[in-house]
């Protein structure tokens, strides 16, 4: 309804109630402002009405001069039915009941009853209209349609094609929505089969929606199999931690145990889609390595231990401080444990040697855009995407990288005709969308960057300071397009798209790229020059939080620079503790250093740095370098082998917190989940921690912990819990 | 004295008067008011619903297809059903779905037969076998193995009485 703000109405009588509805809304959707509904199976409101499965039959007809309604012979779809002036819709006669039997009547001929075992049973949308307004029993006797049961779309879908009833949605999903295309109808008829093109694997990335969108129990999902019936789960809102997008979702849990996943509606971020990576990549809360109880290494065996056990030989450990400890931080954490983690690391061990980046170039705090050229590296919303005129995607796949991105970018493309250009050196699902593709050489981003902003230039749209002109002549276009391999006239093309309605989106994946600071820097400079926004999105589910709340040897929370005295004492005395003032090291040197043994004491918080850092080798040294290793986790990693202490923290969906995804959005998850084991939220760890430390007043919940971080860090007051609304709200 | 005898000794000698009545009529219409439990088992109404049983068809594949809807059906929310899938090798029941797990709490379930109503494949059916009283509450859950027939039509044969060794008519 938001995208219609000023449109004509036209008045149309529902049921003998006459009403206003924007010219040309779908009937189907006009009902519902009356709080009358249609049954539907094929309508779906996010894509184009079809009007194949004849469900929202309703009686039409228009107002004659003298008042009275002549009525069309036959009745109308009303998902395909626009609004217009004088309609008269009945959605409550005789006939409009009989054609509803009749049509269910004639979808049931050869839709099998196996509900009782179906995974759509009980949340089906055949089953409640059936009941609504279907026939209640059948006259069909014949022998129905059979085909094979259970057929493996893909590793997540499974298809039953006997239960089909052919409303073509999830064939339109892949077509207008995930792009991908995969799915097509074969044959005609009641022969008709929704499948993969040669049967092929449905291998999209977004396949997971179909089984939500399937009105019938054709396409189910592998993993939820004949795991649980709807009236069995409790189904929760939460989040989802997996990327950096923080997808609304709802969780579905038995008897405490995580079952499934399923889009939940929030307009602002995923409207209600979900990705695979998202939807099947939960399983770490039933994992068998789930960590549940604290270790302690007694002559060489790890042995399970108690908490206080834990703690007094953690902060033994750590007792030196200074540069001799450490802490390195994963993604899915909660800010309130990031805020905590370096509150513990500052102001109890006096050390500033927190990192939470795992990428091949680590921006030092003078060399951030933000404190160099003044240039925010998060703009853009992410519904702001829908009305760009032109976005630049370079060096990131987004349909891996940032899926609910991608889908918000290809319906800005279908619906509103942004234009995209997608620059990667390999083939990315946006090509199919892309207004343009730059296929660049690998490693050739920043004469790419370059030439861009050079092209800019030499058309006369951009103006840069002397020096950087000068610097510039490296990657004159055609300089540029030697280097990258991408044609000179593409490079400015790409230059002209671009303007101030334009968006430019990188993610941190540019960061493991060479020459990244330069890269970033001249795209910064065309996105400023242009007066477009320019984007440099996290990838992992709170790393956004992390940077902010000051998970950095350089930055503290709000990002004030440790370089700047006066501001850095000014956070300290909000905290309430001293600052260090000594900067820390970055993820990388701080790996050498435990490999040399100048930290003795390391703290992994939820990351297994053989699996985040790019250098194994380096990983190897360091972990057996140092002395004393915490390793603090949901599950088992590679790392906890290495450990001196082992602590187990409980995973997202099972503690209160909040997450700041890649666009800035803070949401809150709340506690789904039951506890497991022994583990405890990260924040109370730390906070533990602190306690024994240093005798004061504990946190005893997230949400202390917030109303202390909007102090510290004001941009945070809108995150403050009473505050926060179900959708989230933007720093 | 009249008043006497009218509100105090007739009605004395009335009662004594149906206890005489009854003792001249045991041996014919009460003779089977007390049954002497454990040794004699009284003979249960037909629609009696005490213990559950998970039946079998005829070829012994189990009736029961783990769909949850006695769980749905139960007030009481005492029936817990964990399904699996049928594979040609491992075959349970007929079709794709059968319970690898089936329990039901006896000390919740207050015996109203919805489950016997909801199951589609008339696979849970409530028995005569009212001796249920056990020990540890542990034993009050019934599982699968308990609940499912040895072989196709055993819950209806006559039940052995735990403590009198009388079988009743199941």
């Amino acid at each position: 309804m938001a995208a219609a703000p000023t449109t004509d109405t036209v008045t149309i009588s529902i049921n003998d109630v006459e009403i206003e509805v924007p010219k040309g809304e779908l009937i189907v959707d006009a009902v519902k402002r009356l709080g009358l509904e249609i049954p539907i199976f094929c309508y779906h409101s996010r894509m184009k009405p079809v009007g194949m499965c004849r469900m929202c039959l309703v009686e039409v007809g228009f107002k004659q001069p003298d008042g009275s309604v002549r009525k069309m012979p036959k009745p109308q779809a009303g998902c395909t039915l626009p609004a217009s002036e004088g309609m008269a819709v009945y959605t409550d006669t005789e006939l409009v009941h009989k054609d509803r039997r009749g049509v269910l009547e004639f979808l049931l001929i050869n839709h099998p009853l196996d509900c009782p075992i179906c995974d759509r049973g009980g949340e089906c949308p055949l089953q409640n209209n059936t009941l609504f307004y279907g026939p209640s029993t059948s006259r069909f006797i014949e022998l129905k349609r059979h085909l094979p049961k259970a057929f493996p779309l893909s590793r997540y879908v499974t298809l039953d094609l006997e239960r089909c009833i052919q409303c073509g949605r999830c064939v339109r999903f892949t077509e207008e929505i995930s792009g991908d295309a995969q799915l097509a109808f074969r044959f005609r008829g009641a022969n008709m089969q929704p499948t993969s093109f040669q049967l092929t694997e449905f291998e999209s990335k977004f396949s997971g929606n179909v089984i939500e969108i399937c009105p019938v129990g054709a396409l189910t999902s592998t993993k939820y199999r004949f795991r649980a019936r709807p009236w069995d789960l409790e189904t929760k809102p939460a989040i989802c931690t997996v990327c950096s997008n923080g997808c609304s979702v709802w969780f579905d849990y038995r008897v405490g145990k995580f079952v499934r996943l399923n889009g939940r509606v929030n307009e602002a971020v995923n409207e209600e889609w979900t990705c695979d990576r998202g939807k099947f990549g939960h399983d770490f809360y039933n994992s068998p390595k789930r960590l549940l109880a604290p270790a302690l290494r007694k002559e060489d065996a790890l042995r399970t231990a108690n908490w206080a056990e834990a703690y007094a030989a953690i902060l033994e450990a750590f007792e030196p401080g200074g540069n001799a400890v450490a802490a390195l931080t994963g993604p899915m954490v909660s800010n309130e444990s990031y805020y905590l983690l370096q509150k513990l690391f500052r102001g109890v061990f006096r050390s500033n040697n927190l990192d939470h980046r795992w990428t091949r170039h680590l921006s030092a705090a003078s060399d951030r855009l933000e404190s160099k050229m003044g240039m925010p590296t998060v703009a853009t919303s992410i519904e702001a995407f829908e009305h760009k005129s032109a976005v630049l995607a370079i060096g990131t796949s987004l349909a891996d990288e940032e899926p609910i991105l991608f889908l918000r970018l290809r319906k800005a493309w279908f619906k509103n005709g942004t234009k995209v250009v997608v620059a990667c050196d390999r083939d990315t699902d946006a090509d199919s969308f892309a207004h343009l593709v730059l296929r660049y050489r690998p490693g050739t981003e920043m004469a790419l960057a370059g030439g861009l902003l050079a092209a800019a230039v030499e058309s006369g749209r951009a103006t840069v300071p002397d020096p950087v002109r000068e610097d510039l002549k490296r990657y004159s276009p055609s300089a540029a397009a030697s280097a990258t391999g991408v044609p000179e006239d593409r490079i400015r093309e790409a230059a002209d798209i671009l303007g101030p309605n334009a968006a430019i989106v990188t993610t941190h994946r540019l960061l493991d790229v060479a020459d990244a600071q330069g890269t970033l820097e001249y795209l910064a400079g065309l996105a400023m020059c242009l007066r477009a926004e320019f984007n440099l999105y996290a990838l992992g589910a709170n790393d956004q939080g992390a940077l902010e709340l000051g998970i950095h040897p350089e930055l503290l929370p709000s990002g004030v620079a440790l370089a700047d005295a006066e501001a850095a004492a000014e956070v300290g005395r909000t905290m309430g503790i001293e600052i260090p003032r000594e900067p820390g090291l970055g993820t990388h040197e701080l790996l050498r250093a435990c490999a040399d043994g100048r930290i003795k004491a390391l703290w992994l918080v939820g990351c297994d740095p053989f699996a985040l850092h790019a250098d194994r080798d380096l990983v190897q040294r360091a972990l057996e370098g140092v002395e004393f290793l915490v390793v603090q986790d949901i599950v088992e990693t590679e790392a906890t082998s290495y450990a001196s202490v082992i602590l187990p923290m409980l995973g997202p969906a099972e503690q209160d917190g909040t997450y700041t995804n890649m666009e800035r959005r803070v949401q809150r998850l709340r506690q789904v989940i039951p506890d497991a084991g022994d583990a405890k939220p990260a924040w109370r760890i730390f906070a533990e921690a602190m306690l024994r430390a240093q005798p004061q007043t504990p946190f005893f919940s997230a949400e202390e912990i917030m109303e202390e971080i909007a102090r510290v860090a004001p941009a945070f007051e809108v995150a403050r819990y009473d505050r926060l609304g179900h959708e989230g709200t933007r720093l | 004295m009249s008043d006497v005898y009218k509100s105090v000794v007739k009605p004395i000698l009335a009662g004594f008067g149906i206890t005489r009545r009854r003792l001249m009529q045991r041996r014919k219409k009460y003779a089977d008011v007390t049954v002497q439990y454990p040794d004699e088992l009284r003979e249960q109404y037909p629609r009696t619903r005490w213990r559950h049983f998970l039946t079998r068809y005829d070829n012994g594949l189990e009736k029961c297809i783990g769909c949850s809807l006695c769980a749905g059906a139960c007030p009481a929310r005492c029936i817990f059903v964990e399904a699996a899938e049928n594979t040609d090798e491992a075959r349970f029941s007929p079709g794709e779905r059968y319970a690898v797990r089936y329990e039901i709490n006896m000390i919740r379930c207050i015996f109203c037969g919805y489950c016997q109503d909801a199951c589609p494949t008339g696979a849970i059916i409530l028995r005569k076998d009212f001796e249920l009283a056990d020990y540890r509450r542990e034993d009050f859950i019934y599982t699968k193995e308990m609940l499912l027939e040895e072989y196709p039509g055993q819950s209806e044969e006559p039940f052995e009485s735990k403590v009198g060794g009388v079988y009743v008519n199941g």
